[in-house]
């Protein structure tokens, strides 16, 4: 090799190419990660309204059953009576004055002031900023205080080795799991599959701070009621016909 | 100069196409179709960097998907589980089986997870 190759040509050739690289590693990173990347904020507030009066009691068990085959719980054969987990129950109320009886799905009522996140010691039990309640499995060790702390008994612990989960429900032995308001399908624009189950109006399921959502303009004109509303936990989901 | 030259050029083809040549005795279904078709590059740039980073990866989108809200596909477990599956006699095999994707590499460096007794370990679509 005759021509020496000085310093200056070295550091020149080596900054030209290594621009050339960056710009194309630059391209390839900018179509891979180019993808709808939006945190949800606060200003949106997802809620349901659950019409009593205009939900029969299959209707009650259609959403029940839509949950179980949407996030796949309700198969556990090893867990027995109360052990068994169920994220959404049909629950009977009795008026003792009357004696007239309303049944009415009971799930998560993703609480403004959860009493389920107070409680929790590692944070695995959170709030979204929309205001879906969910349990970050990662981080719960299963200690259950979030059960004890719910008035709504929404939550359930898993007791078994599990396998076959749903591809979007990651679910697992020594966690605690509740509805998530179908956060996987309410995220690409969908609507939780207990109020798609339903057909009619019994159950809305919105945006609590769109005044043009449905059930924005619905509970701006009807009764409705939280339940326990006297611990001002300021629910998402709401009742009417009780 | 011109040996040092010649070293450092030698040492950075290799660490380019060290692995070109040397697949993965496991990749899964879908993951050798995209390395047949010359595609697996537009999915991971640089092999040494998902190698040693995907834990990293991971971790920080499971905080983005769980707490965020952000269902993008990019560094997603599901999206590792789809790709590099294998299927045999018309069934998925679990990815972390033993020498399947995940757990050919794990066994070797002796690393025991816990991503797969919650995490589905299979594509859910069925073949």
């Amino acid at each position: 090799m005759s021509k020496k190759l000085n310093r200056r040509d070295f550091i020149k050739s080596t900054t030209a190419s290594t621009a050339g690289v960056a710009t194309i590693a630059s391209g390839i990173s900018l179509t891979t990660f180019a993808v709808n990347d939006n945190p949800v904020t606060k200003e949106k507030r997802w809620g349901m309204l659950v019409d009593i009066n205009q939900l029969s009691e299959s209707d009650i068990d259609n959403m029940v059953n839509a949950c179980q085959e949407e996030n796949g719980w309700g198969n556990e054969t090893h867990s027995t009576g109360h052990q068994k987990p169920s994220w959404i129950k049909k629950i009977k109320v009795k008026d003792r004055a009357t004696g007239k009886i309303d049944s009415l799905p009971m799930m998560c009522q993703h609480c403004e002031q959860p009493p389920c996140v107070d409680v929790c010691p590692t944070n695995a039990s959170m709030r979204r900023e929309d205001g879906v309640v969910l349990v970050d499995k990662h981080l719960c060790i299963g200690c259950r205080y979030c059960m004890m702390a719910c008035p709504y008994d929404a939550r359930s612990f898993v007791h078994e080795n599990l396998s076959n989960q749903k591809e979007h429900m990651p679910r697992g032995k020594g966690t605690v799991e509740s509805c998530t308001l179908c956060v996987h399908r309410v995220d690409k624009g969908g609507v939780p599959a207990c109020a798609e189950a339903v057909s009619g109006e019994g159950v809305i399921f919105g945006d609590l701070y769109d005044a043009d959502s449905k059930i924005n303009q619905t509970l701006k004109k009807i009764q409705s009621t939280q339940i326990r509303a006297d611990l001002n936990l300021n629910t998402g989901v709401r009742y009417s016909g009780i | 100069m011109n040996r040092l030259l010649i070293i450092l050029l030698a040492l950075s083809y290799t660490s380019v196409f060290a692995y070109s040549g040397e697949g993965h005795i496991n990749l899964g279904d879908k993951a050798s179709e995209l390395e047949d078709e010359g595609k697996s590059r537009d999915i991971h740039p640089s092999l040494s960097e998902i190698r040693k980073m995907h834990p990293e990866f991971l971790l920080h989108k499971r905080d983005k998907t769980l707490r965020q809200g952000v269902r993008t596909k990019r560094d997603s477990l599901k999206a590792c589980v789809n790709c590099h599956s294998t299927s045999k006699d018309g069934e998925y095999i679990p990815v972390n089986a033993p020498d399947q994707f995940c757990s050919t590499c794990h066994q070797k460096v002796g690393v025991s997870l816990d991503c797969f007794s919650c995490h589905r370990t299979t594509p859910q679509e069925d073949l």
